[in-house]
């Protein structure tokens, strides 16, 4: 048995979330070891945003285990947030603050320090840097996708998590999004994505894992999801 | 005519649209019966307060002429009411918010009618409703025969005052969305203000405020006049006023709004550091306040106008007590019921920052009982400034008047952010924190608790017991602070706060 701090990034062992009569989580297991990214597929409905959001520590289980590098997301959902840096998948930004707000008070409730020059280049790289101290009410939706990646990036977390973070990005986005993936894993991060762009989820990671009606239906190499097979192959686990 | 037949084509597509639109925010209501139960209180009260009064077994003449003598001035605050309304929301409410809206062919006549439908569903234009009806009744007597006409006489000015009112919200909207437009629309609200004042002040001129339709009104509604004629009027004129009030609308639409693009098109010099979390969660709440147009403009104006207002007219310090409840009630309604929404979606992304939950909702407090705080000390200040000299006992009934209202303003809008969480955009200065219904209820709610308390802390201050006084507070702000602890408990369970993240966030 590992303890806290160290073992796989991501446990999830029979993951349930039960919201009033609906079953949005209906028994997921997950493992992502550090250095290492899953990609979530699945329709909409499958429960990936919502599995994303309890390793996130929003919401709380029903049942079951979910783990961020041994830490319980029910009982030290503080430790968890410390480890994790989540991209949502809706909007996800305060609408009267500028992206430099948003980093600033996310450095500050992390502690962080000589965060500035790196929350530059990020942002840089993310073409936000014109934009950084504008309000982000005022943002196009591409634009709010990619200031939420980095704002999950920027603190360098043990666990990343990005739900739907290529929806809506122009190509130089989604580079900057695929190189922080890169660059996540190479600093031994566990690296969670759900998309619903499949050759996108194919070249981020090295796993796949679908999901359908809240449970996982498979976890295959991400390769076999590649091409004219792996589409014919993800439409059969799908049905 | 073409012209004629397309134009009269558009009206009725726009209340057939209406009908749509109502149907749809009826059939999407949350909790029914709830809003079953507050209609169903509107209609009694408001039929209450047109009958009860008129059998009042008690009618002493002195009470009787000094009624009759402020109709008229009654009647011109209801149209300065409406216009104020109209005209700090930017227009009034929607039928349906503008981001659902926009996909939707609902044109600027549909929109102007759905502004005049929901216009009656706020605490302002309710109590002042009630009062016209009740005071009718009052003057007229147990007398169904002349009863009648005469409440369908105030039912008219009302109806009238608020087409008046809309089509003025939209007249300032449409200077405002114009060249030069922000400035040029405070000169016209500054001229408003000062006719106001000279109202106030210049006999001549309330002469002929009061001596115009307004004379003519409260005349006939005190039976010195036919009530009938002036009620045809009335209804001509409101017919009138509506139309306006859409061809404004259709111009109002050709403009892009104002505020919100200068707010998000703006850069904002970067600030150092905050000292500490608290500091950077207050610096991030009191920016999402600051850089809406809604809770910018609602603030100021809630600040300034009663305060302004006591500057034409000064009172007494123990009007001046009641002060802060109105004043604190008004401003918890622009956020402070609904306190999550100033996150909109981002909430969910702060939900994930490692603080423990208590210090968001300490910070969202503190921001939240600065900005009540802050309104009631101007108010309270400008209206000090022309009422003479008070004893010992006044001074400490406004202070304390000014700490328990807050304290219930806060604990009560804490508490309805968590029990009845709406996923709002405060963009537009339109929005409102809450749907129509709700925020009547909040409204009513707010008044009735701050004012009644407001009351009691004047009367004890009038015999001069601030003991007293001090003892109310004490056991006032003691019960604010039981029910926010009782706020917070309920924050820090999880499954609660995911609740709220979930509907905020959606």
């Amino acid at each position: 048995m590992t303890g806290v701090g160290e073992g796989p990034a991501i446990e999830v062992a029979g993951l349930r979330v039960q919201f009033g009569a609906v079953e949005a989580v209906a028994g997921v297991d997950l493992r992502v070891a550090p250095g290492h990214a899953l990609a979530l597929l699945g329709r909409n409905g499958a429960g990936k945003s919502t599995t994303m959001r309890v390793l996130a520590g929003v919401v709380p289980p029903t049942a079951g285990v979910a783990r961020v590098r041994g830490y319980d997301v029910r009982t030290d959902p503080l430790s968890v947030k410390r480890l994790v840096g989540y991209c949502p998948d809706v909007g996800g930004l305060v609408p009267r603050a500028t992206p430099w707000e948003h980093l600033q008070l996310s450095a500050r409730l992390r502690r962080l320090t000589d965060w500035e020059r790196g929350a530059r280049d990020l942002l840089e790289r993310f073409e936000l840097g014109d934009a950084a101290h504008r309000v982000t009410a005022g943002f196009s939706h591409g634009m709010s996708r990619r200031l939420s990646v980095v704002l999950a990036v920027h603190h360098e977390p043990a666990v990343l998590l990005l739900d739907e973070p290529f929806d809506g990005v122009d190509p130089i986005g989604v580079e900057a999004t695929l190189t922080a993936i890169d660059d996540a894993r190479a600093r031994g991060a566990g690296v969670l994505v759900s998309t619903h762009l499949r050759d996108l989820a194919v070249r981020a990671c090295g796993d796949v894992t679908v999901l359908r009606g809240g449970a996982r239906v498979a976890t295959v190499p991400a390769a076999a999801m590649a091409g004219e097979e792996g589409a014919r192959a993800y439409r059969a686990l799908l049905d | 005519m073409p012209t004629v037949r397309s134009w009269i084509e558009d009206w009725l597509t726009a209340v057939t649209d209406l009908r749509h639109l109502l149907w749809f925010r009826v059939s999407t209501l949350q909790r029914r019966r709830p809003a079953a139960v507050a209609l169903t209180v509107l209609v009694v009260v408001s039929v209450g307060s047109a009958t009860v009064p008129a059998w009042w077994p008690e009618r002493d003449p002195t009470t009787l002429d000094r009624l009759a003598d402020v109709v008229p001035a009654y009647l011109v605050a209801l149209v300065a009411l409406t216009a104020a309304a109209a005209v700090a929301s930017g227009g009034g409410r929607e039928l349906l918010a503008r981001d659902p809206a926009a996909v939707h062919p609902i044109s600027p006549v549909t929109d102007h009618l759905g502004a005049l439908v929901l216009a009656p569903l706020s605490a302002a234009w309710l109590l002042q409703t009630w009062g016209l009806l009740g005071i009718t009744a009052f003057l007229t007597g147990p007398h169904p025969a002349q009863l009648v006409p005469r409440l369908a006489l105030a039912l008219a000015w009302i109806a009238a005052a608020t087409a008046l009112g809309q089509l003025a919200g939209w007249a300032v909207e449409w200077v405002r969305r114009g060249p030069g437009g922000v400035l040029a629309a405070r000169t016209v609200i500054g001229l408003g203000v000062a006719g106001g004042a000279l109202v106030g002040v210049l006999p001549v001129a309330r002469d002929v405020a009061l001596g115009g339709p307004a004379g003519a009104v409260a005349a006939a509604l005190v039976g010195n006049g036919r009530a009938s004629v002036a009620t045809g009027a009335l209804l001509v004129a409101t017919a009138l006023f509506v139309v306006l009030g859409g061809q404004a609308a259709v111009r109002v639409a050709r403009r892009a709004p104002r505020d919100e693009g200068r707010i998000e098109s703006r850069s904002y010099a970067a600030r150092r550091a905050p000292r500490s979390a608290f500091s950077a969660l207050v610096r991030t709440d009191r920016g999402s306040v600051w850089r809406s147009v809604p809770l910018r403009r609602g603030t100021f104006f809630l600040a300034l106008a009663p305060g302004a207002a006591t500057l034409v007219h000064p009172v007494p310090w123990a009007t001046l007590v009641v002060l802060p409840g109105l004043v604190v009630s008004g401003c918890v309604l622009l956020f402070g019921v609904n306190v999550w929404c100033l996150d909109g979606r981002g909430l969910l992304w702060r939900e994930t920052l490692p603080v423990s939950p208590g210090l968001p909702l300490a910070a969202r407090a503190w921001v939240v009982a600065e900005l009540l705080l802050g309104a009631a000390l101007v108010t309270v200040g400008l209206a000090a400034l022309g009422a003479g000299r008070p004893s010992g006992a006044e001074v400490v009934a406004v202070a304390a008047a000014i700490v328990v209202v807050t304290g219930q303003a806060l604990s009560g809008g804490l508490r309805w952010s968590l029990e009845s969480p709406y996923a709002v955009d405060l963009r537009s200065a339109r929005a409102t924190p809450a749907p129509p219904l709700a925020m009547v209820g909040y409204s009513v709610r707010l008044a009735l608790v701050t004012t009644s308390t407001t009351m009691v802390l004047a009367s004890l201050a009038e015999v001069g017991r601030a003991d007293l006084v001090l003892l109310l507070a004490t056991v006032l702000v003691g019960w604010s602070t039981v029910r926010l602890a009782g706020v917070r408990r309920r924050w820090l369970d999880p499954e609660q706060r995911a609740a709220v993240v979930a509907v905020v966030a959606a």
